[in-house]
């Protein structure tokens, strides 16, 4: 009924009260829209305000990333393995580009050096996206007009530089295109090299141009943490070099060096061969790393087991006689099969230290009729065989030890001489590492320590005790028995004049796709010395030498005593250079405790862009470290200190091997001086006599005898 | 003009001069960026812009000063001109955007279209006061005032200038409705047009895409593309300024996001710089407009200013109703100017002087009268007093 006189009045017949009708009907709409408007303006900006100020700022800020420079790796010394350098890469849109590839090809080709035709080969594509250059100096990469060129890109392009290129490939490991690790201690210490990326917010306008905005934070990057291995840099070049060597000469297919310090469980060196260039990976199956990755039949060097679980049990002495058969001993086991044993060289009547001079598989699988299932299997267990030794290092294998559960009828006599188990060549060198330190096990490590991007140890790699392998007296017999095999058994090769060595021939077979190698034989000799105080656990392995190489006496033997005797007579003269030499980037000089300005203006004139943290006076720290090797005009920052204690004492170098005492001295910024080689006898200043940052030290060297030398 | 002349309505002046001196910081703000980009000077767009508000000021105190009644007897020629006009800029005028819509006369281009508006409403107004007993009447008042609403909307229809020929034409029909045209003949002038407009709309793809789009039909052309953006962007706009805003001249979506910020998005920008404070205050101020311009209307001491003051206050409050309602995404993106704020050509001037006419008629009314001199005040050395001469 309203409805209807409402409507009615909309057509009154007066027209003085239908013009006050219809007006009022304009002016109920138009405020009827006022308050659509606000409604819409609060639910807008009132209620659904965050939303579209997300999308604002969205759309206002760019977050340009400040990419963390990549920790280096270091040697034990402190020379440097890995490194990032900041280079420069261009790529091209060939679309775009093919408008002035001329020019574009006439300006690359000023600053490479390469003829044009190539830039404009790679400009003739049907592509979208083409590398025109990669890896770029940034100071060449500057001579290049990008502006005058349309379709032409820089990108930021760090590169991992290895030093040395294939040293130590398999320990240091790849890294990807993106910087990541990939394999060794690359891939390991990752998380920890990489360090975390900052960013700084930038201001983007409609266009998408760019400036960086005061408003907002800048999150500096936090630089990779940098990793000091306990690899030995010479012992490493040498393992490679004598591994090279060794193998060419026996016409082998392939090696492993593995070197560890036993008192401490330090790996030294880790020499794999076939290896491949880290700088440019052809190989990439040569990247890993099989002296933790492979599994072996040790044969022989597992004696030690044997030997170890005989002692241990009491059930021989070293004087205890055995038959060892004439080389040929028939052997029936309790499920009626039987096989027949053999020795290389057939012997009658032996004591069992001579059994292992001579290496009898017949003696070892009679005396582990002596020992026992369980008693063998629990020494072996305890050599730390089956079990991965926990090192810091990616794809490491634990090897197969079978419970006695599982052992067939002969098992027993099998394992005596190293058959029917399987081990990695680490674990081969730190059982024998075990024997060395007095029966102690040592968990073998490869982390010195690691330090933060201002240098400060962070983490620190310690010795870490296993457990007691066995009593320290029978420690001893068997190492005694490790001195007849070299003084007087199969090892005899490996001798050296001064030095007393312990070791082991051996010939075992690889695993290979679920079995192992029929025929196939590698040649191992693992061995450490001096024998009184061993220094240095060494184990080589030859694989598939030519047959007459065949035994580890032929073609292992020789290796290790060309590595024994250049480690003791520190004949270090090593071949290689630096990388960084040879491709035009700049080794960065250790300016540090100079005076701020004298660094700065040296580094300039050697082409870098400095920066001077603080106000001191004198350089407390660079950035990146010295040693790195950097790109021409890349920065360098200096934090100073006001701390004017220059002065050094000299540090006691007598006793210290030359390169060690080198490196010692560089640490504290002294100049070495040397006469002579081997060992350091005298010095001049004296020990503790204060010098300045630069000073040189002149030590006179002498060669010198293991047994009184230290080799640390 | 010896009429008695009273007082002008304070609250709508004070509120015009207030926007159009207000605009001057906003388009300043909203057009540096496109400025420098384009003019390389940040200040470029705005000085155009402070000369047409100064334009401005001159012709609304010329619309103050003239008594409305002049323009009765000359409303009728000055429509035809405009019609006239805008046939001519359809021949020889400057493009915009693909349509005919600006004239350039001595080098000051203008929009015909804009002047044609306020020529019909004036029209109108004299129209309706005159004929009002025989609108009723189809023939002899309703068809006559259709011809010319038709003739104008049809003219700047083929501009073409759809959203403009549409509003002209609603304009028309709201003024008739008010004075007293039968529902009847209102509802086929209506039914009418429908047919046509849905022509119009079809023949030309942007437009059939815009409204489409709307709705949510249809492809995604490039022009709709960038009618979604700049419709996203100036709603972002409004978002980001919330309930305080960001604050006067700080606003970043005039940094090239919103494409025409300083035009018909600028309440995008005041939303953003004055936030829902500013919003809020910003469409008051239009409804005050509204509620003063019909009280002036209500006062007005007879039918040709009545009609005057209602064509001109809708006409103002309708153009900045469409334009808050197509920033705000309400209704489909056209282009219309918000009243007195936004850059652009003459619109600010006749929008200007429409507002001294209306300005004039409050002044003949009794809505604020002058203090009647209380007696022959006996001190003729001294001049009145100047509380008393003032113009509020």
């Amino acid at each position: 009924m309203k409805i209807k006189a409402y409507i009615e009045q909309l057509f009154p017949a007066d027209p003085a009260i239908r013009y006050r009708w219809r007006l009022l009907c304009v002016k109920a709409g138009f405020v009827g829209l006022f308050l659509i408007v606000m409604g819409r303006l609060i639910m807008i900006q009132g209620l659904n305000a965050s939303k579209y100020r997300e999308a604002a700022r969205k759309q206002y800020e760019a977050r340009v990333v400040l990419p963390a420079v990549r920790g280096s790796i270091y040697d034990r010394d402190g020379n440097i393995l890995a490194s990032t350098s900041t280079f420069v890469s261009f790529t091209a849109d060939p679309q775009i580009a093919s408008d002035d590839e001329r020019f574009i090809a006439s300006q690359f080709s000023l600053c490479t050096g390469k003829p044009e035709q190539e830039y404009l080969q790679k400009l003739k594509t049907d592509l979208r996206f083409v590398y025109l250059e990669k890896h770029v100096r940034p100071d060449l990469a500057a001579k290049i007009p990008l502006s005058k060129m349309a379709g032409v890109v820089k990108m930021n392009d760090p590169v991992r530089m290895h030093h040395y290129d294939e040293f130590a490939s398999q320990i240091i490991g790849a890294t990807n295109s993106q910087n990541a690790g990939v394999s060794g201690v690359e891939r390991e210490f990752d998380p920890v090299l990489r360090g975390t990326d900052g960013f700084v917010i930038m201001q983007k306008d409609g266009l998408g141009r760019k400036r960086p905005s005061t408003d907002y934070p800048r999150q500096e990057p936090i630089n990779g943490h940098s990793v000091y291995l306990t690899i030995d840099f010479t012992y490493q070049s040498i393992a490679e070099e004598e591994l090279k060597k060794g193998i060419q000469q026996t016409k082998a297919e392939a090696g492993i060096v593995v070197m560890l310090k036993p008192s401490t469980g330090e790996v030294l060196a880790m020499a794999n061969y076939p290896t491949t260039n880290l700088n440019d990976i052809g190989n990439a199956d040569a990247l890993k790393n099989r002296t933790i990755g492979d599994m072996f039949e040790p044969g022989s060097v597992f004696k030690i087991v044997t030997a170890s679980a005989a002692l241990s049990a009491n059930v021989v002495s070293l004087s205890t006689h055995f038959y060892a058969e004439m080389g040929r001993y028939h052997v029936t086991f309790a499920d009626g099969r039987s096989r027949t044993i053999s020795d290389t060289h057939g012997m009658g009547d032996v004591t069992f230290a001579d059994a292992m001079a001579h290496s009898s598989n017949i003696v070892m699988a009679k005396v582990s009729n002596l020992i026992g299932a369980d008693r063998l299997y629990t020494q072996a267990r305890n050599f730390g065989f089956g079990i991965s030794t926990g090192i810091e290092l990616p794809g490491e294998i634990s090897g197969e030890l079978k419970k006695p559960a599982e052992w067939s009828g002969a098992t027993l006599n099998s394992m005596a001489y190293g058959y029917e188990v399987g081990v990695t060549p680490l674990q081969i060198v730190s059982a024998y590492g075990a024997i060395a330190n007095n029966g102690i096990l040592m968990k073998p490590y490869i982390l010195r320590n690691e330090t933060d991007a201002a240098g400060t140890i962070v983490r620190e790699g310690t010795p870490q005790m296993i457990r007691r392998v066995i009593p320290e007296d029978v420690a001893r017999q068997v190492k005694s028995m490790l001195v007849g095999v070299v003084d007087h058994g199969t090892g005899k090769g490996a001798a050296l004049k001064g030095t007393t060595i312990a070791g082991k021939t051996g010939t075992s077979r690889k695993y290979v796709n679920g079995g192992y190698e029929n025929g196939v034989y590698n040649a191992s000799f693992v061995g450490f010395f001096p024998a009184e105080d061993p220094e240095v656990a060494i184990l080589v392995i030859i694989e598939h030498p030519a047959m007459e190489y065949y035994t580890g006496a032929m073609a292992s033997v020789p290796v290790f005593r060309a590595i024994a005797e250049r480690i003791i007579n520190n004949n270090g003269a090593l071949t290689r250079t630096m990388v960084a030499e040879r491709s035009g980037s700049i080794v960065l000089p250790d300016v540090r405790t100079l005076a701020a300005k004298n660094a700065a203006s040296m580094l300039e004139t050697i082409g870098m862009t400095v920066h001077i943290v603080g106000n001191g006076t004198v350089v407390r720290h660079q950035s990146p470290d010295p040693g790195n090797a950097l790109a021409a005009g890349s920065i360098v920052e200096l934090i100073t200190t006001e701390d004017a204690t220059m002065a050094h004492l000299v540090p006691d170098l007598r006793g210290m091997s030359a390169r060690r005492a080198v490196n010692t001295l560089g640490s504290e910024h002294l100049i070495a001086v040397l006469i002579g080689s081997g060992c350091v006898v005298s010095q001049t200043p004296e020990p503790g006599v204060p010098v300045r940052a630069g000073e040189k030290i002149v030590m006179h060297c002498e060669p010198n005898q293991i047994s009184t030398a230290q080799l640390y | 003009m010896g009429k008695k002349r009273n007082h002008i309505d304070p609250l709508t002046f004070i509120v015009v001069i207030v926007l159009m001196g207000v605009s001057t910081f906003i388009v300043y703000s909203a057009s540096s960026a496109w400025a420098l980009q384009n003019l390389k000077s940040e200040s470029g767009l705005v000085n155009k812009h402070i000369v047409k508000v100064l334009i401005g000021l001159v012709v609304l105190f010329i619309g103050i000063g003239v008594d409305y009644h002049k323009y009765k007897d000359y409303t009728k020629a000055v429509l035809i001109g405009a019609i006239i006009l805008l046939v001519v800029t359809k021949v020889f005028g400057g493009e915009t955007k693909g349509a005919v819509r600006w004239l350039s006369i001595g080098g000051f281009s203008f929009q015909p279209s804009e002047f044609a508006k306020f020529a019909l409403l004036f029209h109108l107004s004299t129209l309706l006061s005159t004929k009002k007993e025989k609108l009723n009447d189809l023939k002899k008042g309703f068809l006559p005032l259709l011809m010319w609403v038709g003739a104008v909307s049809v003219l700047v229809l083929a501009q073409p200038n759809f959203s403009m020929g549409g509003i002209i034409f609603m304009l028309g029909m709201l003024m008739m409705f008010i004075g007293g045209a039968r529902i009847k003949h209102l509802a086929y002038s209506m039914l009418a047009l429908v047919p046509t407009l849905l022509v119009y709309m079809l023949t030309a793809a942007y437009r059939r895409q815009r409204v489409l789009a709307y709705f949510g039909f249809g492809d995604n052309p490039e022009g709709l593309q960038k009618a979604k953006y700049q419709l996203w962007q100036g709603i972002i706009g409004f978002g980001n300024g919330g309930i305080f805003g960001v604050g006067m001249g700080q606003s970043k979506q005039r940094d090239l996001f919103l494409p025409e910020s300083y035009g018909d998005f600028i309440f995008s920008i005041v939303g953003e710089e004055y936030g829902l404070i500013g919003t809020i205050i910003f469409m008051t101020v239009f409804l005050l407009i509204l509620l003063r311009g019909l009280r002036i209307a209500k006062h007005a001491p007879d039918d040709l200013g009545k009609f005057l003051a209602l064509s001109i206050t809708v006409s103002i409050v309708t153009y900045a109703l469409g334009n808050a309602m197509v920033t705000l995404g309400l209704v489909p993106t056209t282009g219309l100017p918000m009243p007195f704020v936004s850059y652009g050509g003459s619109a600010i001037i006749f929008s200007a002087f429409a507002v001294g006419v209306l300005l004039n008629i409050s002044s003949q009314t009794e809505m604020n009268p002058r203090l009647a001199p209380i007696e022959p005040a006996p001190v003729p050395a001294v001049k009145p007093q100047p509380s008393v001469g003032k113009v509020f």
